[in-house]
Order: structure tokens, then sequence, then C-alpha cells
């Protein structure tokens, strides 16, 4: 290896990591937001009080800078054989270590500033007990591509005792792909095999393709009974009514009322039309900040991804920690032929607490051959079971019994409920019986229309090595996994399964739970058993 | 070579053949005290909000505190009542099962789950008792493994939860999944391993 990787001393992270530091804490004051409207409020009302007060600021500013300093003055990290150290705290001195196969997945950012001097910042995620985190900020680029390599052949193993043949299919290799790959690993760089590029026309299709697009329009239609009057109430919101809004407004609102109705027609529908564009313009704004550039690449057995406009991110999944596929397609990603995936390692429980977004692998645009190529790849030999593609015939359908359960805990119990809550506000009366005998038929409409819709999507297979189930009230949505990686299996039964000799089937991953309702009982039973023997005969590693 | 004589998969209708293990029979004693306590709170909590509204300067708001005494009463000793005898009902039908790969363990009145974690998945075990847990003797027995399953199972007796959790632990270093072993021994065909211990495989068809 490298001189630079292999040193084993304690060394520092780049000076700027100052001002990632200055970040972070400023981040931890805005997340709280009363500390934060609390220390504001003190502040104005003690410089209202003195105006020496003022002074407080820019020695609040000091103290943050001089603690970002000591933390960066403290922060150490240690590369060695096979794990990884890093040292820091001021008061509280803590030390991580980090074994490289412990390691699930390795993400790199790139914030803007870091882009301008080369650095980036390196966070590796652990699964199950090790609830801390490392973070390596602000470290050179370099540093992080050879971190990667690193954790990929600490993964692989040392070369030469990997069993060949199946033991390498069954990591999820392609025959002949992966051999070469691990050979080429042992050296210095594994080779790099673009998949997907994202244009420019994608990131439209990614903004405009989200069902919440689609969600928000139809919520602007709807909840929108007085047009006319948004565009004032957002001016007053926003406070610049006085200016130059109201009065431009007004003369538009009067030019064309003066005219006749369609001129209001006209006016009520150019503020529609303004509300979307503005929804349409945010989501692909999202989309271009999230994906600009995006490249999804496999390098050795890992997959990578980066992306990103300002800052940008970079996702590294190995093959063989990759526990369950997602597959989605939102109803106008349908039109467009397109899916959605995402790959999820191993998680920490409350990872949701630590991080921002899941740490999760997620490709926003792909179209099939290449998704069918990721699976193949995924699950190698074990492709009997997870199917990806929600359209296959293979998956059966639920009972549809479900409808009823559904229907009944949407739509009859708020009825019954909404009815009774109006005794006390009309009485028994005629008035009563009318507005509740509207309300009921209305929520039992509804919810018996949701109830039906998502019994349609709903779906599982199961096979040999592995299951899928489908899901989904627009779009669909697929997760695929392989019964080895699974962590533990739940079987539920409500009064209702009970009757009708159905159950639940719950299935608990190191990534996420997924659960097929109202199957067959025997069915749910037996796939129970056959997935517990799965995993307790397995003696392969789940991760 | 997969051992699991405890369980013949084919052998075993369901989850309901099981001997199941019942929870320590002072814990619904003990979830009763506990229910107790809330209730005293709540109730001395609904007294002096009460008192205040009436002896407040407002006439009409003692007048509503007044015609609100029924329904509140009724409401509270409905509410009393059934958490005081919900243990009663819903003990009894709580238990688990340790197998000698897996641990399994059934809650629920209406409905109703049965949970299973094999050994070889779980992370790591604990064991806590409250207040109330160790006046009664009990404790609490919680099995992690990755992700967001596991068990906690609650109300066992203190010996007990201490002698599971050191079985399972035994068990956890017995089922650990070692790189070494794994490259050593050449694996056995998983397709012939599974064909011959599961006969049917996956269950055949959902009729």
């Amino acid at each position: 290896m490298r001189p630079s990787i292999d040193s084993g001393q304690w060394r520092r992270i780049s000076p700027f990591a100052v001002v990632f530091f200055v970040g972070k804490t400023i981040r931890n004051l805005v997340r709280g937001y009363v500390q934060l409207a609390a220390t504001f409020g003190a502040l104005a009302v003690l410089i209202r009080a003195t105006p020496y007060a003022a002074f407080l600021i820019p020695l609040a500013l000091l103290l943050v800078i001089a603690v970002a300093v000591l933390r960066y003055w403290f922060f150490r990290f240690r590369i060695e054989e096979d794990r990884i150290r890093i040292r820091q705290g001021i008061l509280e001195k803590t030390l991580v270590e980090l074994p490289f196969d412990r390691i699930q997945g390795i993400n790199v950012e790139r914030r803007p500033v870091d882009r301008l001097l080369g650095l980036v910042t390196v966070s590796l995620d652990t699964a199950g007990s090790e609830t801390t985190e490392g973070e390596l900020p602000c470290v050179k680029g370099d540093l992080a591509e050879e971190l990667q390599t690193r954790i990929g052949a600490g993964l692989r193993g040392p070369p030469g005792k990997q069993p060949e043949g199946a033991q390498g299919a069954a990591r999820g290799v392609p025959a002949g792909v992966g051999d070469t790959a691990d050979e080429r690993a042992i050296g210095d760089r594994s080779p790099r095999k673009i998949l997907l590029r994202l244009s420019t026309g994608d990131m439209f299709r990614i903004g405009l393709g989200r069902d919440n697009i689609l969600l928000a329009m139809m919520l602007i239609a709807a909840a929108w009974r007085q047009p006319r009057e948004l565009p004032y109430r957002l001016a007053e919101t926003f406070g610049f009514s006085e200016d130059f809004v109201r009065p431009a407004l007004e003369t538009a609102e009067a030019t064309l009322a003066r005219t006749d109705a369609l001129g209001e027609t006209t006016f009520t529908g150019g503020i529609m039309l303004t509300a979307l564009a503005v929804v349409l313009a945010l989501g692909v704004g999202t989309a271009f900040l999230r994906y600009f550039g995006f490249v999804l690449w496999r390098e050795g057995t890992a997959y990578r991804t980066r992306g990103g406009l300002l800052t940008q991110k970079e996702v590294v999944v190995e093959t063989a920690k990759i526990q369950q596929l997602t597959l989605s397609q939102d109803l106008l990603l349908r039109w467009f032929q397109r899916f959605r995936l995402r790959v999820h390692p191993a998680v920490d429980s409350d990872a949701s607490a630590h991080h921002d977004v899941p740490r999760v692998l997620e490709v926003p645009l792909l179209e099939a051959p290449l998704a069918r190529e990721l699976r193949t790849s995924v699950f190698g030999e074990e492709r009997d079971g997870p199917i990806l593609f929600p359209k296959s015939d293979q998956f059966r359908r639920v009972s549809p019994h479900y409808i009823q359960a559904h229907a009944l805990r949407l739509g009859v119990v708020p009825a019954v409920a909404g009815a009774l809550f109006l005794i006390p506000v009309t009485g028994l009366t005629k008035v009563w019986a009318s507005v509740a005998g509207i309300w009921c038929a209305v929520w039992i409409v509804c919810g018996g229309l949701t109830a039906l819709q998502r019994w349609r999507r709903l779906g599982y297979v199961y096979g040999r090595d592995g299951m899928a189930s489908r899901g989904g009230f627009v779009g669909r949505r697929v997760d695929a996994f392989l019964y080895r990686k699974v962590q533990s299996v739940t079987l539920k039964r409500s009064p209702i399964e009970r009757r009708n000799g159905l159950a639940t089937l719950q299935v608990e991953l190191a990534s996420d739970t997924v659960t097929v309702p109202y199957i067959d009982h025997g069915v749910a039973w037996r796939l129970r058993d056959y997935i517990l023997y799965t995993v307790e005969s397995s003696r392969r590693r789940w991760h | 070579m997969f051992i699991n004589p405890e369980v013949p998969l084919e052998s075993l209708p369901g989850a309901d053949n099981l001997d199941w293990l019942p929870l320590h029979p002072r814990f619904v004693r003990r979830l009763q005290l506990g229910a107790l306590l809330r209730v005293l709170v709540i109730g001395a909590i609904a007294t002096v909000a009460y008192f205040l509204m009436k002896g407040g300067d407002s006439a009409a708001l003692g007048r509503f505190a007044d015609s609100l005494l029924p329904f509140a009463l009724a409401g509270f000793g409905l509410f009393a009542a059934s958490i005081l005898i919900w243990p009663m009902i819903a003990v009894p039908r709580r238990g688990y099962v340790v197998r000698e790969k897996d641990i399994l363990y059934k809650t629920g009145v209406l409905w109703r789950s049965v949970k299973a974690v094999p050994f070889n998945r779980v992370q790591h075990t604990k064991i806590d008792s409250g207040l109330l847990d160790r006046r009664f003797g009990l404790a609490n027995l919680s099995v992690f493994p990755a992700g967001a399953g596991g068990h906690k199972i609650r109300g066992l007796g203190t010996d007990t939860a201490e002698r599971l959790r050191v079985y399972v632990s035994e068990r956890i270093e017995a089922e650990a999944i070692e790189p070494e072993d794994d490259q050593n021994s050449p694996l056995p065909d998983p397709q012939a391993e599974a064909s011959a211990a599961h006969e049917n495989g996956p269950p055949a068809d959902a009729g």
C-alpha cells in the first residue's frame, strides 16, 4: 500500500475543518428551534435594555469559532491495517475504533467550499451495536479514495484465501465479471464501469415524476375556494404587500374584471397556473440540487453514486452488504417508462435520529434493463424469489378480505365517529340525520375506494432464495430481499384475519421492515418457518 | 452440517403447537399495581382541576364543571376498570419459547403476533428492571438483532431472566458466523442442503 495510507500515525484533518465545525455547531443550534428563539429573545431584550449587550453577538461568534478551532486541534485519526481510529473531543475525549469489515457504507460529501479546496467529508456507516458513527470532516480527496479501496479490500478478505466459484457468486458478483474484478482489486485500483449518467432532461423527469408533486397540484386545485385572495394573503405573509404587489394585483384584477366574467376566469386561471409553475419549479429545482451530474458506477464489488449541484454527495455500498432492493414507480415515471431504485445497506436502528437522510444508495431514474442488470448482480445465483418489477405476473394477490378490513378502518370507523360527534352539535333531529347520512356515505365510499386501490397494488412473490412484496397507492413499489439477510420474522393475526384463516407476515431486515398482509395462514407460517430455517442454517455473513 | 433436533420443521403444524412458557405469575399483580398508580395520579389531577374550576371566580365555569362531572366520573370509572382488569386478560396470552436456534415471543389478545428472532442474528441482549419490577422480583429481557426488530420480553422472574440471558449469550457465541470457518470448510451446495432438510422448500401454493 501507499505510504500515505499506511503510516499508522495519528494524523490531523485539514485546518479548513474549522469552517465545518462552525457550521456544525450553528446547525446544531438551529435544530433546537426553541433554544434558538429563546436565545434571540433574550438577546433582543438585553440589547433594548443596554446597547452594550450588542457586543455579545461577536463574542458568541468568537466563542463558536474558538470551540471549532479546539475541536479541529484535538481531532486526530489513524488508519491501521484493518481498522481506523478516530480520536476527538475537547473536554470529553472519545476514541472510536471502526474495523473495516464492520463498515456498511461510505458516504463522501463535497460542500461548495470543500470543492474549491479539493477536500471531502467522509462518513462511515456501521450497523447494529456500534452506535457511534465515524466522520472525517475535510480530508483530502485521495485519502477518501484510498479508504474506500481499503474497506473494499478488507471486506473481500486477504487475497488467496478467497474460495472460488460458488462463493464468489454467492457474494452477489456475476460469474466472470466478479472474478476479474476481485483479482484486480488486489492491485491498486479496481476497474470502473459506468452504469448510468443522468442528463439535464432527466432532472426534469425526476422533478416532475414524483407523486408528491401530483398531490400538491391536486391540493392546490381542491383546497382553493377563493383563488383570487391567495396572492393577497401570500403578499401579506411575506410582508411586501404595501410596496408594489398589492397595487399591481389590484390593477390587473380591475382591468380584467372590468371586461366580463371571462376576464375573471382568466385571472383565476392565471393564478392557478402560477402556483402550478411554482410547485413544478420547486420539484425540478430540488432534483437539480440533489442529482445534478448524477453518475452510477461499479468499482470492484461496490456500487457508487455521485451527484449534486452545490454539495456533491457520494455513496458507496459493497454488494455483499446490500440487504434489500426497493424499486418504485410513481405515476408519471410510469408514463416516462422509468423507475427509481433504492439500495439499502444495513443501518442503525436509530439511524434516522442521527442523520438527516437515511444512508441509502438511491438511483433516482433508471430504465428497466439497468434495473434488471443490477438485480442480477446483487442477488447473483440466489435469484429465485426476489422479483423486482411490479408488473411481473409472478406476483400473487393478497386476500380480498383486505379490502373489507381496510375499508372498515378507513371508512366506517371515522364515519360512525363523526356521526356520533354531530349529536351534541345538532341534536337528534332531521338535520342530524341528513348531515350524518351524507357524511357517512362520503367516508364509506372514499374509504372503500382507497382500500380497493391499495389492495390492487398489494402483492407478494416468494421463491427458494428470497421474496418480494409489492405495495403503493398512486404509484407502485416493490421491496425485494433474500431470506438469509432477514433479522427476525413476525406472524400477526387480526380478528378478521383469524376468522378467515389469514395472517400478516412481517419480516424485519437490518435496513427496513417488509410487511405482507392478508395472506393464507398456512402459507404465512410455512414461509415463516422456511425463512427461519434459511437464516438459522446459513453460515454466510449477512453483512 | 445443520442440526436442529428440537424443530423437525415438517412435523410442526404451526406456532400454536409449541409449548409456550408463561410469564411470571406475579407479573399480573405488577401491571395492576402500575395501573392503579396511574389511575390514582390521573384521579388526583382531575380532582384538583375540578375544585379549581368550582372555586374560581366564574360561576359559569363552575356550572360547566358540575355538568361535566357525571360524564367524567363514568369515563374515569370505565378507564380505571379496564386498565385494572386488562393485565388479567392480556398476560396469560403472552408467552415465549426458547428453541435451539431461535427465541419466540407471542403477544396480543385481539391482534395477535408471534415474533421469532434467530440467535445467529442477535447483536446483543439486555436485562432491565424498573422500580416496580424489582419490588415484585421481576425483570425484562431484550434481545436486539440489527435493524428495527427484536424482542422485549417483560415480566420474567429475575433468575429466569438471568438464566435466559446467559443461555441466549451462549447460543449467540455458538451460532456466530466465523469467516475462517466459512472459508476453510467448503460450503455444501445450499440447494441440496435445503431440499434435504426441508423437503418442500418454500410453501408450494396459496391454495
